[in-house]
């Protein structure tokens, strides 16, 4: 793949339609009026009837699973999973999140929390039954999710610092802790809650253990938005918990016995993350590029045009460097998707790592190409600017990502 | 309930457009898309067919040379087929040659209980394609339609004029232009746009419609662009210094211009 096709422009210029009447005119009311995404969200889903899609999805694989328990059950061989029907196409995803970055990052922030990390931890690891209680109305964002691992005290060092605990009482679990940066945290209704099981025991041998909570849980508190340098359309806040009382039927999978003491859910997790960051980017680095030089063919100084000096070439040229990279790297997740080949973690580390920083430098670079307007809020660029800075933070930090891409390369 | 939609696709008018020097007439070589005037009939047909219970709706449309993409849009909006007319013949096609093919186009589909236009293209603006189609399909027309509904085997029409509307009917099978902004036409779901690519698309050649050359195209022609002008220059307006009567000197101007 090198190019995108027919369906795919098609799909992309209709969701850039959408956007450019039900959003970009709205855009200060998002960034700067603390106005919810979720609902233009929502609006977006039904509008192209990815709700529905997602709903079909859902029924099929949940039909697959029971068939496959049922086969277990009477001690036959599961069936094999049948390959994603023809005519699957991960671009249906990865095109709104590049064509809402372009305007607004926040928004993709706050829907893939929702449908990617909170939806995609229960339907992984959850029951048959936890999937249909939680999974369907977050896929089409009927409700809204929040997936909460990180706390005051531990963000890259997330298991190691962990205090958030679930304690046995009875037949249910106690929980407690307090959770920061959460994004969605505000008004999420749905919480995927990621804990330490205390059972007494040094804290570093604890198990990970993942709940998912409802708003308005007894001893459940959200937090109002905190105020952040960008991505304001998207709300991010605190969680508490004090003494939420939870049965096992909230405990994700309905056991304690989880693969790697539960650190390889939250990994698998990361990785579908990362490789939604590099969408994010090349949408951020083609809205900044397009805006630059259409700045640079009109702004006139010292008499022409400035895409007429060779500085303000230079920063144009190497913003279009990555945004062809960073669309390859797009490109060639989208083709091994359709191959059914998975990235690996250190893989969908490189591309997260390349991305958010192209992201960040080409933003810069704009505010530089724009002067004094580039400062300003008037001019798109400060707030692409101020968004892009955080994709180099969440989802693991550029230095996690080093990490990872190094212990791979360096694995005996 | 069969409804015909004619859908004309225009270059882009997002792109800059450009005049053919040797023929006056638009260049066409780029990308075409759907012209926006037709997405209203598309809508309005998708809306009519959903209340009628059930039915398809078909769009036809003529191109010189073999182009899909607009008609692909009105597909994945949810048209169920489309016949396409498509010959080098038909490049500088008038108004009259291009309301013969869009009625042999017509002719091909069975079961039509109704054929919907928009008013004018955003391209040609003749508007008289809906009454000349009519008259070849040898069937009653309405124009200008605001708002359609179909009951008792008959068309009740909304008739935008300038005080407002006429209430108007018509026996099906008729042909019914629509006016701009009625309806608001859908975004193609996702699903619809997977599925456009395999709808049936009829790609028929002048021969297949039955027509000859010298009644298409710039051979059949009665019309010829003799010239392309600029538009004059915008003149320059009055200045009126305020010495105390100024507004008195504003009135009297609009007056002599009859606006109050």
């Amino acid at each position: 793949m090198f190019r995108w096709n027919d369906e795919q422009l098609m799909v992309r210029d209709a969701v850039r339609q959408f956007i450019d009447k039900e959003i970009r005119p709205h855009v200060e009311e998002f960034e700067h009026g603390d106005t919810p995404p979720y609902d233009v969200l929502r609006k977006l889903f039904a509008t192209f009837g990815m709700d529905s899609m997602a709903r079909d999805r859902f029924k099929r694989q949940i039909e697959f699973e029971r068939t496959a328990a049922d086969a277990v059950a009477r001690g036959e061989t599961p069936p094999e999973k049948p390959k994603r029907e023809g005519g699957f196409d991960p671009s249906m995803q990865m095109i709104p999140i590049i064509e809402l970055c372009r305007v607004s990052p926040g928004m993709v922030t706050a829907m893939g929390v929702s449908m990617g990390l909170t939806a995609a931890s229960i339907n992984s690891k959850g029951t048959i039954a936890q999937k249909e209680r939680w999974v369907p109305e977050l896929l089409t964002l009927e409700k809204i999710g929040a997936w909460a691992i990180t706390e005051p005290d531990s963000g890259s060092d997330a298991f190691g610092s962990m205090r958030a605990t679930a304690r046995r009482d009875g037949d249910e679990y106690l929980l407690n802790g307090q959770k920061t940066f959460i994004t969605n945290g505000p008004y999420a209704d749905t919480i995927v809650y990621i804990c330490k099981l205390d059972e007494g025991n040094d804290p570093a041998e604890r198990k990970i253990l993942s709940f998912v909570l409802d708003a308005g849980m007894e001893g459940l508190e959200q937090s109002k938005p905190l105020r952040k340098m960008g991505m304001h359309s998207s709300p991010t806040g605190m969680l508490f918990l004090n003494d939420v009382r939870v049965g096992r039927d909230r405990l994700i999978g309905e056991t304690e016995d989880v693969p790697a003491g539960g650190r390889s859910g939250a990994k698998d997790t990361f990785a579908m993350e990362r490789s939604g960051v590099a969408a994010m980017a090349l949408g951020v680095i083609s809205e900044c590029l397009d805006l630059s030089i259409d700045y640079a063919k009109n702004r006139v100084q010292f008499g022409q045009p400035i895409g007429q000096f060779q500085l303000i070439q230079e920063k144009l040229a190497r913003m279009e460097v990555a945004r062809l990279n960073v669309e390859n790297l797009v490109f060639r997740y989208i083709e091994m998707v359709q191959a059914g080949v998975s990235l690996s973690f250190a893989e969908a580390s490189a591309m997260k790592l390349y991305s958010a920083r192209a992201a960040t430098e080409v933003a810069l670079e704009a505010v530089q190409l724009f002067g004094g307007n580039g400062y300003m809020a008037e001019y798109r660029v400060e707030q692409l600017a101020r968004d892009a800075k955080v994709l180099q933070i969440y989802a693991g930090t550029d230095e996690q990502q080093i990490i990872a891409i190094a212990k791979d390369l360096l694995r005996e | 309930m069969n409804i015909v939609v004619c859908a004309k696709q225009i270059p882009d008018p997002a792109e800059p457009g450009e005049l053919d020097p040797e023929t006056k007439t638009l260049k066409r070589d780029g990308k075409l898309i759907l012209d926006e005037s037709d997405m209203y009939g598309v809508e309005m047909a998708l809306q009519l067919a959903d209340n009628a219970g059930g039915g398809e709706v078909t769009l036809v449309s003529m191109a010189p040379d073999n182009k899909v993409d607009g008609i692909r849009t009105g597909l994945a909006m949810g048209a169920a087929k489309a016949v396409l007319v498509s010959d080098p013949a038909l490049a500088g096609t008038d108004a009259l040659g291009t309301a013969k093919v869009l009625a042999a186009a017509v002719g091909k589909v069975e079961g039509a209980d109704l054929v919907l236009t928009a008013t004018e293209s955003s391209d040609g603006y003749t508007g008289t394609v809906p009454e000349q189609l009519a008259e070849l399909l040898g069937l009653p027309s309405v124009t200008f339609a605001k708002h359609i509904e179909i009951a008792d085997g008959k068309v009740k029409v909304q008739r935008q004029t300038d005080a407002g509307y006429d209430e108007v009917e018509c026996p099906l099978p008729c042909v019914v232009s629509v006016t701009a902004g009625v309806v608001e036409p859908r975004y193609p779901s996702f699903k619809g746009i997977m599925a456009a690519k395999s709808k049936p698309l009829d790609q028929l050649a002048l021969a297949d419609t039955g027509l000859e050359a010298d009644q298409v195209g710039w051979a059949g022609g009665g019309q010829e662009i003799v010239g392309v002008e600029d538009a004059p220059e915008r003149e320059a307006g009055e200045i009126i210094e305020d010495d105390g009567t100024g507004a008195e000197k504003i009135v009297a101007y609009l007056e002599n211009l009859k606006l109050v």
